[in-house]
């Protein structure tokens, strides 16, 4: 692959994104593929602001951050139990 | 080719698949590998230029499916 | 450099595709649809379709949550 300074950020969230996904796979207990889902979470992130340049990406960038945050504590919280267990 | 249209094939498949013989009957999970479904029939629409049927078949696939669990949770239990 | 999206993308689709197939619990399996739509997204916005991405981002987590709803596990309810 061709040496290139600029593309060094993008590669480096590419490849902790695969990690995660692979740690995510071969992980038996639910509570620790959260932990990982959160770090693929915020290596797609990356990988959006990175992808094309243009000012609206800033935008969907952030839009899916706080939904896939939201998403993965909502799952977490139901499984803990819920919110009215305590 | 494009190569969203085959990835979209692909997922579009596979969940087709996937809900006609899932590994336990249950309604839960034929619902999960529905979206499944409908994720890899909206790549397969991205690689055609129609902005407006992509954001109208997302919205519908949202409502379709919070009508199927409000069906699902006061329906009798499955087999 | 757009070679390398997809071929990450695409890698991540799939990968979360086999993760919703072959896990058992309904949560597993709500893991493995969260994996495929951070497969998906970015590949909506380097089509060119920023809003498009904006929509699915937001009914992603909305539509999880409902399905949360059905399969949440009620431990001493009712």
């Amino acid at each position: 692959m061709i040496y290139d300074a600029a593309m060094i950020p993008t590669y480096i969230c590419g490849i902790v994104a695969v990690y995660a996904v692979i740690r995510i796979l071969t992980e038996k207990k639910t509570l620790k593929k959260l932990v990982f889902l959160n770090v693929m979470n915020f290596a797609i992130t990356g990988l959006i602001v990175l992808s094309i340049p243009d000012i609206m990406v800033l935008l969907a960038g952030i839009a899916y951050f706080v939904g896939s945050t939201l998403e993965a504590n909502a799952i977490a919280s139901t499984y803990a139990g819920g919110v009215a267990n305590e | 080719m494009n190569p969203e249209l085959i990835l979209g094939f692909i997922i579009l498949l596979a969940g087709v698949a996937a809900t006609a013989f899932p590994r336990e009957r249950d309604y839960i999970s034929r619902l999960i590998h529905v979206e499944i479904a409908a994720t890899g029939l909206m790549l397969v629409m991205l690689a055609y230029n129609e902005t407006i049927a992509l954001l109208t078949f997302v919205a519908v696939t949202a409502i379709a499916t919070i009508v199927l669990i409000r069906v699902i949770e006061r329906g009798e239990p499955c087999d | 450099m757009n070679e390398f999206y997809i071929a990450i993308l695409s890698l991540i689709a799939l990968l979360g595709v086999i993760s919703v197939y072959f896990k058992k619990s309904p949560f597993d399996k709500l893991i493995g649809l969260a994996i495929m739509m951070g497969g998906v997204i970015p590949l909506i916005v380097i089509k060119g379709y920023l809003d498009v991405a904006i929509l699915v981002a937001i009914i992603m987590p909305l539509t999880t949550i409902f399905i949360l709803q059905a399969t949440g596990r009620n431990t001493d309810e009712s």
